[in-house]
């Protein structure tokens, strides 16, 4: 580690690494929170997301240069896709998961690996498998600020999963429905008698979920491409960041998510660590964390659970 | 255990082994059926080829496939070798070793190639030619570059330079054309790109240059960002990034973004057209040693138009030398088939008794150990085409154009 820039330059990379992995941990957790299910086909409703987001965006903006229609289509794209994958994540709820929801808990956790590899080999198959890339809906010319060199796309990575966060624990806390999610986290039946509708409530946490999602497979495909893996990796590190944070715990998964960007970026810099080894250390991370305070971090500490 | 249970399993075993005695009689009678079939008349010749086909990094390996097609059915539209075709069996290794394993497993055993084209990666090509050493499979790569393929042994030949020479001139051409005194590295921890660097720093380092930071990443990584801004506060005089263009268009792209500021320098994995598409302008200014151009000849002048007539694109340096290897190998076989013994044993010698081969990619020659004599090209990326710069070879230690 050389000077103090350098610091805050390795603290800008983590950062946004960790803000998508805290955007698509929230599908996780959600997830988890209201079925007690791991959903291991988050990463690859990702890539489907990046895959819609990409085609969508290059229709809307044909041939047109950098500028304020290509900006506004790239979010129209966003938008689109959010919606478009969140109807997946529902189909894929209601073929793959709602038959198995009395049956042991291995039967849905193996139907969500059958389901990832269904949509990944059927991305590889449907629009092959080599990257494509996803323009930048801005000119990401980077500027400085105080010797940290920051891109416009890391400025919208941040504010776009800051709003999607905000918004997500506005719609939880202060709405009919999220108090509906809340309630079905804590015992379903008993929400059922109070006459909430719990299927409606999980396509729901679904659709939220795959939505964020998508919105995440986009902004890591402005800089890693798009291609059928893209969700594997990716994923996981969500997976261990929500766990990380707590599993169920909205909070936590925000947490775990920045933490764990953090710490890869870091334990490189500072510690040495061979880049070579930079996933070893998130699973490191997991495997301490279940051992030491398996609830993960927040995972007591805030009883609401979604 | 009841008695009755345990004689009932006693029963089964002995079945058990009359089935596996017939089995291992079965496969002797077919074994033998086989060798006799070798010496009669046969209704295909068969050569194999391995490569990435499917993965990020297929690119390399379909156009690889694609230029051998293309050599196969130039032979096969002649009426075969004396009327009998050559049958190409392409193989998909994914990049991997263990899919290139099972590759020439099924190539060898079941499919009884008389020779291999391929594999496309350096990494595959150390296991599946070990493979094919130990069975006297001849083999001859258009792309595994590291220093070491040639020395599994006598079977296996290459017509790509040895990375043992394109590290040695680009080495050379960083220290004494460039002037560059200060490098730092990002390659990938795999055969290819670390063979690279070492043959590369070597040289540099024996002349006086300093490799002031070798950073490491994997194939398949898409964040290089931490190990470009701690090269960055190194301030090197140019970056060598001896990797495939996935990856390397990923640093090129998130290098800008950081405004590292020093220059890329690369090596052959450059000269896949794929790298322009992904990078786009983040190619400019890029200095990349590859293997030279080929003076125009009529026959490169023809597969390419072949080529872009076939696929709609144009051939990369994989494509042209895996064209040639095809080619050698179609040659060989029909002086075997004149010669009257048509096993891999004459395969073997024959291909290496290839004399002055005129190939789309240049004059080929092998070298005693199997290597391909050459020289090395260096291209310049000017806004998004490569500009040739002439081919290099050095010569008692210094630097020389090759005119």
């Amino acid at each position: 580690m050389g000077s103090i820039s350098e610091f805050f330059q390795h603290l800008m990379n983590g950062l946004t690494l960790g803000g998508i992995y805290a955007l698509i941990a929230l599908g996780y957790t959600m997830v988890y929170g209201i079925l007690k299910f791991i959903n291991f086909a988050h990463g690859d409703i990702l890539m489907f997301g990046a895959y819609i987001g990409l085609f969508v965006f290059n229709f809307l903006r044909g041939d047109s240069p950098l500028g304020t229609w290509t900006f506004i289509s790239f979010f129209i794209a966003m938008l689109i896709s959010m919606i478009v994958t969140g109807a997946l994540g529902v189909a894929i709820e209601r073929i793959a998961y709602k038959p198995l929801r009395k049956a042991s808990r291995l039967a849905p956790l193996l139907s969500a690996i059958g389901v990832s590899f269904i949509l990944s080999n059927g991305a590889a198959w449907m629009w092959g498998t080599q990257s494509r890339k996803l323009e930048y809906p801005f000119d990401n010319a980077p500027f400085t600020v105080g010797g940290v060199v920051i891109t416009p796309h890391q400025v919208m990575i941040l504010i776009v999963s800051l709003i999607m966060m905000l918004a997500l624990i506005i719609f939880v806390n202060n709405t009919r429905m999220g108090k509906a999610m809340r309630a079905v986290s804590l015992d379903q039946d008993t929400s059922r008698l109070m006459g909430i509708n719990v299927n409606s409530v999980i396509s729901l946490t679904f659709a939220i979920g795959s939505a964020l999602a998508a919105s995440g497979g986009m902004l890591i495909a402005l800089d890693f491409k798009v291609y059928p893996s893209m969700g594997m990796m990716i994923g996981l590190k969500a997976f261990v960041a929500a766990v990380v944070g707590g599993i169920g715990n909205i909070g936590g998964a925000m947490l775990g998510g920045i933490l764990l960007g953090l710490l890869e970026t870091f334990g490189v810099a500072i510690l040495g660590i061979p880049p070579a080894m930079k996933d070893t250390i998130s699973f490191g991370i997991l495997i301490l964390v279940l051992l030491v305070k398996p609830e993960g971090l927040l995972g007591k500490a805030v009883r609401e659970k979604v | 255990m009841p008695r009755e249970n345990w004689q009932k399993g006693k029963m089964k075993k002995k079945t058990l082994l009359v089935l596996v005695v017939a089995l291992v009689a079965s496969t002797m009678i077919f074994a033998s059926g086989d060798k006799e079939k070798k010496s009669g008349s046969v209704s295909s010749y068969k050569i194999g080829f391995i490569g990435p086909l499917t993965g990020d990094n297929a690119n390399y390996g379909v156009m690889s496939r694609d230029a051998a097609i293309i050599a196969i059915d130039e032979v096969n539209a002649a009426g075969g070798i004396n009327g009998t075709p050559v049958e190409f069996i392409a193989e998909d290794s994914e990049g991997t070793v263990e899919k290139g394993l099972s590759a020439i497993e099924k190539l060898a055993e079941s499919d009884k190639i008389i020779s291999l084209v391929g594999p496309v990666f350096t990494g595959p090509t150390f296991a599946v030619g070990d493979r094919c050493q130990n069975q006297g499979i001849p083999l001859i790569t258009g792309s595994a570059t590291h220093a070491d393929i040639t020395n599994i042994g006598d079977m296996i030949f290459r017509t790509v330079v040895s990375d043992g020479l394109q590290g040695e001139v680009a080495g050379h051409y960083f220290y004494e054309v460039l002037g560059y005194r200060n490098l730092a590295v990002l390659y990938a921890k795999n055969d290819y790109s670390q063979g690279l660097y070492k043959s590369m720093s070597t040289a540099f380092e024996s002349l006086g240059g300093k490799i002031v930071d070798a950073e490491t990443c994997m194939i398949g990584d898409k964040d290089f960002k931490t190990q470009l801004t701690k090269i960055k506060q190194l301030k090197p005089d140019a970056i060598y990034i001896p990797d495939y263009t996935v990856e390397m268009a990923q640093i090129l792209e998130q290098a800008a973004n950081l405004e590292v500021g020093a220059p890329f320098l690369s090596c052959d994995g450059f000269s896949n057209p794929v790298i322009f598409d992904l990078a786009g302008e983040y190619t400019d200014g890029v200095v990349y040693i590859a293997p030279a151009q080929v003076l125009k000849s009529e026959a490169y002048d023809k597969f390419v138009a072949k080529y872009q007539a076939a696929y709609g694109i144009s051939p990369d340096s994989f494509a042209t030398n895996v064209y040639d290897a095809t080619k050698i190998e179609i040659e060989a076989l029909k002086r075997c088939v004149a010669k009257g013994t048509v096993t891999r044993a004459a395969m073997r010698d024959e291909i290496a008794a290839t004399k002055n081969y005129v190939g789309v990619g240049g004059l080929i020659n092998f070298a005693e150990n199997g290597d391909l004599i050459a020289y090395q090209g260096v291209y310049k990326v000017k806004g998004i085409t490569p500009e040739y710069l002439g081919a290099f070879k050095v010569v008692d230690g210094k630097i020389q154009q090759v005119k």
